[in-house]
């Protein structure tokens, strides 16, 4: 085509389909494992998205929800238990044109990993956490985890768990989130959407999923019994922008299995990114060249 | 006239004891002197005790101890409480508060009897002339600047510039109170001239900062674009520094939620392929650890500093000590391997900071810059630094081929793999903290890890012929050596002037690199020596047991070594250096060589 002749139709943006998202890495998982159908939810979310994986971070921590990022073709980085969520920062503040996911546990993400949780809430960076949440230790194979219920019995409680779960909903709602939704793998359709709801929500996005261990997991807890219980805020009216009634739901945690956006700020902050960018542009005249930066030191009254 | 004065300043917080050193070392710094200000208050926020000293000279000052030539005390309660920080001998020229009611002959100060002594209405002085009391810096600068012949002109200069908004009468007043000091040293002179002497360098204005701001000027002009940190005494000042400048260059400063996530994020910004930095103290180098790990096995570069300081755990926030070297080296489980650099004064921070940025980038590596609390937080002078003779290297990155099947691990002859960062295209790679294959994959072969460990190993071997890094002073063929680092190293310059002054022969090797250990600098530099010493700043003598993991040293060579908050005198020094002397003249028998 010379460049006098116009264009037949406009050129349309990538296409990409969920299989460029997927890599040969055969995963670890036991055969049934929910995760399974975590990682093609996010295959097609990112399909959707049209983002190259190589302008995709994919971070985790250690677990077996956290060795997805080598099961996609992004730029993965599994790093050390609990601590994806300072690293996944890191990266979207080094170069916020990426887009960040994050892969977590209820052990990597609650337990260990709990301290960051608020902070990466109210800096409000803008990445997309996915915990898969099983209530139970897989990977290293059966301990008690921070949702695990009181009384639960595992290798770590053998004569039944002492304490109360923590409630990731109501913790991360506690911290004023802005974007929180629960999933599982038995709606497929449902978790692929609202993955692609929080990767396109500007700031920092919560994903629970309830993803079922096959192995060391409760008979009531794995994705049959998912399909029974599950509940869609949709169908229910539920309205996402009402914070209040979106804590109420949270609160429920534990009995009750809603699915969708549990709460979606209908004013989101300005994110931590959008500020850093106005300070950077504010303040980029005052620069003085890097090698004359020591002429701050000579000496003046 | 004096080539060399250590003036000691003390009284309550609020008395403008530092702002008096402050302006001292700024005229020193303007008039070319060679100056070295350090700091010392008593816990409290607000209030409490609050000093400074100051080591003037003609020459470099290598270190700031030794006792003092001058005392200035604004009371006596407050200057006792900094005990031997501000050592009085009977030959230091005692200034002090005549309203404290002390007779001049009657010091408060244990078994030592001053000659000199001048009681001063400087509280009197101020209000007078000055209007305020708040103006007794002004007149101890006055009374300095008449006994010793400092900065007369700048010290007017800057207090002309520093009231001028205040307004003409605030300013005469202030010029009255420094006048006021002049006048009763000139009615009031010494038994001798005690005044300095002309700088030897010529008198050319020096830069004037601390090691911290020095370090975060460093950085940046390594082309540093992101740190992470978490405040800490004595480091803090390296991420206030930065945060003050570094969004000019489109970089951030992130104080993270905890040491951890401060590292976290700098581990993260280096993955985006960012120059990225954290700094610390002792017990953030131990949150540290397992960040320090997963870089060194994901191989990516970053700097962190530790600015040492009294350990173990909390230990002395505010004293210096040099007992994290073993930390340092070996800090995070499993067979890695950090290189570890020092700087020994605010002036070589500079060089050794923006080395660590090279090191990092080229070997694609965690580097520890091991400074301490002392260059971190004392002022000091330092010659023009001439930023050209610099050069800044940056990570190797894949060519168009390499990114074809890119390995990001691959085993190349230098052990260095050309590293992508996300949105190169092609270079995507999983990085990680597991064992990996050279495409990224985790790995539990025996044989792969095996071959990874040499990898990650090797690479460091051109490291070790580094010699740049090592000075060695004195004579190269002396039977008597030392050896010291960090802030220490200033102490054992000074012990071998003053051994070369007596005709000794005695030379010293200082390393900035620590680790890895330079086996072939040490066996060299030890091939004449017969005795020795390693000047240390830390219960265990931690650079002397390092090197002796790595390198045998003749059975006379011994750790010199003290826990922080003693300080080292290069008269202790030289004593040490003597009795050497003495003991190969006499032909004492070399014992054989001995595990102490």
């Amino acid at each position: 085509m010379t460049t006098l002749e116009a264009p037949a139709k406009p050129v349309s943006p990538a296409k990409f389909v969920p299989g460029d998202f997927k890599s040969d890495l055969k995963p670890i998982w036991c055969p049934g494992c929910g995760d399974f159908g975590v990682v093609t939810a996010i295959t097609r979310a990112l399909a959707n998205i049209a983002r190259p994986p190589h302008e995709i971070a994919f971070v985790s921590g250690i677990g077996c929800s956290s060795r997805i990022p080598g099961y996609t073709t992004a730029y993965g980085f599994n790093t050390v238990h609990g601590r994806s969520l300072p690293i996944a920062q890191g990266i979207k503040l080094a170069n916020p044109e990426l887009l960040v996911l994050v892969a977590s546990g209820d052990g990597d993400g609650f337990s260990i990993g709990g301290g960051h949780v608020a902070h990466a809430v109210r800096r409000n960076i803008d990445i997309t956490y996915i915990v898969m949440d099983n209530q139970i230790y897989g990977l290293t194979k059966g301990q008690l985890s921070p949702t695990s219920s009181r009384g639960r019995k595992t290798v770590t409680s053998s004569f039944g768990s002492l304490e109360d779960p923590v409630n990731p909903l109501l913790y991360v709602m506690g911290y004023g989130a802005s974007f929180v939704a629960q999933g599982t793998p038995a709606d497929m359709t449902g978790l692929a959407k609202i993955i692609e709801e929080g990767i396109r929500f500007p700031g920092f996005a919560f994903i629970n999923v309830q993803s079922p261990c096959v192995t060391y997991g409760l008979e009531d807890q794995q994705l049959k019994a998912h399909k029974t219980n599950m509940q869609s805020l949709e169908a229910m009216g539920h309205d996402a922008s009402d914070r209040a009634k979106a804590t109420e739901l949270a609160r429920e945690y534990g009995t009750k299995l809603y699915t969708g956006v549990l709460y979606r700020n209908p004013n989101p902050p300005t994110t931590y990114g959008q500020g850093v960018a106005e300070r950077q542009e504010a303040l980029k005249k005052l620069a003085v060249p890097r090698h004359e930066i020591l002429n701050r030191f000579k000496p003046t009254h | 006239m004096s080539e060399d004065l250590i003036i000691g300043i003390a009284g309550s917080g609020g008395d403008g004891v530092v702002s008096a050193g402050e302006s001292l070392i700024t005229a020193a710094a303007l008039e070319g002197y060679h100056c070295v200000m350090t700091k010392s208050f008593g816990s409290q926020i607000r209030g409490g005790e609050a000093s400074c000293r100051l080591r003037l000279a003609t020459r470099p000052v290598l270190n700031p101890n030794g006792p003092l030539d001058v005392a200035v005390a604004l009371n006596w309660d407050d200057f006792r409480k900094f005990g031997a920080e501000l050592a009085v001998e009977a030959a230091t020229i005692v200034i002090y508060e005549s309203s404290t009611g002390v007779a001049p002959d009657k010091l408060p100060l244990q078994g030592v009897k001053p000659t000199v002594v001048f009681s001063v209405p400087i509280t009197e002085m101020a209000a007078q002339h000055a209007g305020t009391d708040k103006a007794k810096n002004i007149v101890i600068a006055g009374l300095l600047a008449g006994w010793f012949g400092i900065g007369r002109e700048s010290m007017l200069a800057g207090i002309r510039k520093k009231f001028a908004k205040k307004g003409a009468t605030v300013v005469e007043g202030n010029v009255r109170a420094f006048q006021a000091g002049l006048d009763f040293a000139a009615a009031n002179p010494l038994p001798e001239d005690r005044r300095l002497s002309a700088p030897q360098s010529g008198g050319e204005t020096k830069l004037l900062t601390d090691g911290n701001d020095m370090c975060a000027a460093a950085a940046i002009f390594a082309g540093c674009t992101f740190f992470g940190g978490y405040p800490i005494t004595p480091s803090t000042e390296i991420m206030q520094f930065l945060e003050r400048e570094i969004w000019k260059y489109g970089g951030t400063v992130l104080q993270a939620e905890d040491e951890i996530a401060g590292i976290g994020a700098v581990v993260g910004a280096s993955f985006a392929g960012q120059k990225a930095m954290t700094a610390t103290s002792g017990p953030g180098m131990s949150l540290k650890t397992e960040m320090l790990g997963l870089a060194s096995l994901a191989e990516l570069p970053l700097v962190c500093v530790n600015v040492q300081r009294g350990g173990p755990s909390t230990g002395m926030p505010t004293k210096a000590e040099q007992s994290d070297l073993y930390q340092a080296a070996f800090s995070a489980h499993g067979d890695c391997l950090r290189p570890v650099l020092a700087p020994t004064s605010v002036g070589d921070i500079f060089g050794v900071t923006v080395e660590a940025f090279n090191l990092a980038e080229y070997y694609q590596t965690p580097v520890i810059v091991l400074s301490d609390q002392e260059i971190a937080q004392r002022k000091e002078t330092v010659d023009p630094i001439d930023t050209s003779k610099f050069e800044i290297i940056n990570r190797r990155q894949p060519s168009g081929a390499e990114l074809t099947n890119y390995a990001r691990f691959k085993l190349t002859e230098s052990g260095i793999s050309p590293i992508s960062h996300p949105g190169m295209v092609g270079g995507n790679y999983l990085a990680a903290g597991i064992e990996h294959s050279e495409s990224g994959r985790p790995t539990a072969s025996g044989e792969m890890h095996a071959r990874m460990n040499e990898k990650r190993f090797n690479k460091f071997n051109p490291l070790k012929s580094r010699r740049d890094l090592f000075a060695v002073e004195g004579d190269p063929e002396a039977p008597i050596a030392m050896v010291s680092w960090g802030s220490v190293a200033g102490v054992a310059r000074e012990a071998l002037r003053l051994a070369q002054a007596e005709g000794l022969q005695v030379k010293l090797l200082v390393p900035q690199l620590l680790y890895p250990v330079a086996e072939t600098v040490y066996q060299d530099f030890f091939a004449s020596v017969q005795r020795g010493l390693f000047i240390e700043q830390s219960h265990q003598a931690q650079l002397y047991r390092i090197v002796r993991m790595h390198v045998d040293l003749p059975a006379q060579v011994k750790p010199f070594a003290k826990s922080g908050s003693n300080p080292i005198l290069p008269t202790e020094v030289l004593e040490k250096l003597r009795e050497m002397v003495v003991a190969i003249q006499s032909g004492q028998p070399q014992p054989e060589a001995i595990e102490d």
